[in-house]
């Protein structure tokens, strides 16, 4: 996908995500996971460091010779969305107490991934 | 997870759902869809004793986030319990066909999640309806294994 389509799914998941409350954890942990991978993406594809035909699913399905060289790249960004991908087990499929905070830091990740994405888009 | 926790998690992805509009919203609409079938897929499995209830949490297949003694969650190998999706892991043994067929209608779900999510295609009414059907199945057979009472 090109970085305007990555961009133009983020920004819809995250409008869909204005429509969660606080209560709805699990879906604003899945959302940032989500809409933060197309803002990962779409910044990856921005810098010429992945071709648009080489997506990022989730960073802990790439090899670990690939996480190193995106991390040469955007550690941060990279970085940011295996924090969110790190919330799922416990908030998403399980219930360990804390999942409202949890997500209150899983969109603050996306916002930084937000940021980046549309800088990097913008500049291109 | 437990039962009861799965039961929850499902009722809660159901209302937000209700909430969201399925063209709309596509991506969350789907995807509360489909994290309230696996939950609903996990209980039943458990229900049936294919699978563990443990209170440990999927990582990935055979890897679960275990508590400590001190609270603390440490990434370990754990026998089978929750599944991260239907088929991811397979489960192996007999499993009652009332689960093998909602397991069934969740791989239908799980069918349009890449394409449509992650890799462009545009969401369509008649994706919306088949996926909608296929979880109903699902919820409804799981109530109605959840209402029989014990394990069976």
């Amino acid at each position: 996908m090109t970085p305007e389509q990555h961009r133009a799914i983020a920004e819809r998941i995250e409008r869909s995500l204005a429509k969660c409350s606080p209560a709805d954890y699990e879906m604003r942990i899945e959302g940032a996971m989500l809409a933060g991978t197309h803002w990962l993406n779409a910044s990856l594809h921005a810098s010429g460091v992945t071709g648009s035909g080489n997506d990022v699913m989730h960073s802990y399905l790439l090899t670990v010779n690939e996480y190193r060289r995106l991390c040469v790249a955007a550690e941060s960004l990279v970085k940011a969305l295996s924090e969110i991908e790190d919330l799922r087990p416990p908030f998403v499929r399980g219930n360990r107490e804390g999942g409202e905070a949890a997500a209150q830091r899983a969109v603050a990740l996306l916002a930084w991934l937000r940021a980046a994405g549309s800088r990097a888009a913008t500049h291109q | 997870m437990n039962i009861a926790a799965h039961q929850s998690k499902v009722e809660k992805l159901e209302a937000l759902r209700a909430r969201l509009d399925p063209l709309q919203d596509f991506e969350l609409w789907f995807w509360s869809g489909m994290t309230a079938g696996t939950h609903a897929v996990n209980a039943a499995l458990h229900h049936a004793r294919a699978t563990r209830d443990d209170d440990v949490f999927a990582t990935q297949p055979g890897v679960y986030l275990v508590p400590g003694a001190d609270g603390s969650l440490t990434p370990a190998f754990h026998p089978l319990g929750d599944v991260l999706h239907v088929g991811r892991p397979k489960v192996e043994g007999a499993i009652p066909a009332d689960v093998a067929e909602m397991m069934s209608a969740m791989e239908i779900v799980e069918h349009h999640r890449d394409p449509c999510l992650r890799e462009g295609v545009t969401p369509t009414q008649a994706i919306v309806t088949e996926c909608d059907a296929a979880l109903g199945r699902c919820l409804r057979l799981f109530r109605e294994r959840i209402s029989m009472g014990a394990s069976r």
